[in-house]
């Protein structure tokens, strides 16, 4: 994340331009990305998979680990910014941060974060990373396990002596009331993970890779918290990446009915500042934990009224490249890419929008892409210079 | 304690009333004196309003379904010999978005259906706290 205004702080007479400044609007670029594999045993550490992750961005920027200045990270990630530093050669940091909520809300989160570090001058480059191992972790903290506590405090109070524990849960809850309020069916849901998968079949680096899926196979899956299927649900990786997010959510469990959702508040001001209209997103990235919130973000975020998420998704065809009119998700996503938190959507966004993808979307120009929703969460849009 | 239990509820300060009084078998929740509303969870100030004072009342303990999950994948260890488990969302004829959830029980999972009206009744954790649950009414 480097600067794309560099004159606007440097002179002390110009400062009102700080406090004029109204939105985030081309005052920071992203200008490099980089990944490991992902895989299921990554054979080495958190912190290695980091470091390498982090290491190919910073080269594919053309900088030096010494250029850095700042580090976003996600709330869970188990590294600790001193420790990437010291090991990638960083001599030192004037800002660190993480966000809260990721988790999901760190794809964006963390850009946002290093964006507006870099936008009032705290930094000049700033990392935002997410690496995990996940099951094949030595020991780190792992997401989405049932807590092997006795006791339960604050809001998990009133969740955990029910048996109520996991997002899949959580999502069923929501994604049966949706169905009910708006006549959307499994199949709509389904239409979004195969779209994932099949865009993970034309890129060798995705977990699910050579491992096709129609609607009747997501149709026939395992149930896992009804109406929520297993194929609904994640594959959890071992490896690690680079991306960032920001944030909204009020009730336990996501309603589906009230009129501000944590993606309509920022759908609010996004587009404006961007100075597009949802018709000029070219390619999309929504984060995509369970097919069903998907559906839902499409609504929040504008994309069609709510409750009209069902047609706007149809057979799911629109969302497929090469012959659909706003490909999604065009590495294969959480669901089928690997589960980097959102990290692979950002970093596929990037690619799209340099024109070096692998399902290229023709002349992409503008990319939008979110944090996970039903929690508090963030979202962004990117372009290309024309 | 062991893993044959889901875990146990651990009262935060200023909720206890609303343990004690599931344990005399009565669903209290806190009523906002400025606003009137009820809310739930127990919160320290009011979710509507912003007031903190509020006094505990008693509800009917009826309600209608708003959406459940069957749960049919154990990811804990106590849930293995419990799937399918319905968690549901009950709305209180109270006030109209007043909701909770709670599990349901004595009914079978291809039997619930939405707005269906449902009681409140209390089951007993093996470490002797009561939680409210719901049956059809």
């Amino acid at each position: 994340m480097e600067r794309a205004v560099s004159d606007h702080w440097c002179a002390g007479r110009r400062t009102f331009e700080i406090i004029a400044m109204e939105s985030i609007h081309d005052q920071a670029c992203i200008v490099g990305i980089g990944h490991t594999e992902y895989s299921k045993d990554s054979g080495r550490s958190e912190l290695k998979l980091a470091c390498e992750a982090i290491g190919a961005a910073i080269a594919d920027a053309g900088l030096k680990p010494s250029d850095i200045d700042g580090i976003a990270k996600y709330t869970m990630d188990n590294n600790d910014p001193i420790d990437i530093a010291r090991n990638l050669g960083i001599p030192h940091l004037r800002y660190f941060a993480e966000v809260a909520y990721g988790g999901g809300g760190g794809p964006v989160g963390t850009i946002m974060l290093a964006a507006m570090a870099v936008a009032t001058g705290q930094a000049k480059a700033v990392v935002a990373f997410r690496a995990m191992n996940e099951r094949s972790g030595r020991g780190t903290p792992r997401f989405g396990q049932a807590p092997t506590s006795e006791g339960a405090a604050g809001v998990y109070s009133y969740l955990n002596p029910y048996g109520l524990f996991s997002p899949a849960q959580m999502v069923g809850l929501a994604a049966r009331r949706h169905m009910h309020l708006y006549g959307t069916e499994s199949r709509h849901f389904g239409e979004i993970a195969v779209t994932c998968r099949h865009h993970a079949n034309m890129n060798p680096n995705a977990m699910m890779h050579g491992r096709p899926m129609t609607i009747d196979d997501h149709q026939n899956s395992r149930m896992i918290a009804d109406p929520v299927r297993l194929k609904h649900s994640p594959v959890f990786i071992a490896a690690g990446g680079l991306g960032a997010g920001e944030w909204n959510h009020r009730s336990i469990v996501k309603n589906v009915e009230s009129r501000e959702s944590e993606s309509t508040v920022i759908a609010k001001t996004m587009f404006k500042d961007a100075g597009i209209t949802h018709d000029d997103i070219d390619v999309l990235f929504i984060y995509d934990h369970f097919a069903p919130l998907v559906l839902m973000a499409l609504e929040d975020y504008g994309f069609c009224k709510r409750g009209e998420g069902k047609d706007f998704i149809g057979d799911g065809k629109r969302f497929r490249w090469p012959d659909g009119d706003l490909p999604l998700n065009t590495s294969g996503g959480n669901l089928s890419e690997g589960y980097m938190h959102g990290m692979q959507n950002t970093i596929e966004a990037v690619r799209q929008l340099r024109g070096a993808a692998r399902c290229q979307v023709k002349d992409a120009r503008y990319a939008f892409v979110s944090s996970g929703n039903a929690v508090p969460t963030s979202a962004m849009i990117l372009r290309r210079d024309a | 304690m062991s893993h044959d239990a889901f875990p146990y509820p651990i009262p935060e300060y200023g909720t206890e009333p609303y343990w004690e009084a599931c344990n005399q078998e009565r669903l209290v929740m806190q009523r906002c004196t400025v606003c009137a509303k009820f809310r739930w969870h127990p919160a320290p100030l009011c979710t509507h309003c912003g007031d903190d004072r509020h006094t505990w009342e008693p509800l009917s303990g009826r309600g209608k379904i708003i959406t459940w999950t069957v749960i049919t994948h154990p990811i804990h260890p106590a849930a293995f010999s419990r799937v399918p488990y319905v968690v549901v969302e009950v709305e209180f004829d109270e006030q109209p978005g007043l909701r909770m959830l709670s599990n349901l029980v004595d009914i079978k999972p291809e039997h619930i259906a939405f707005d269906a009206p449902v009681k409140v009744g209390f089951m007993t954790h093996p470490v002797g706290q009561k939680l409210p649950i719901f049956r059809p009414a």
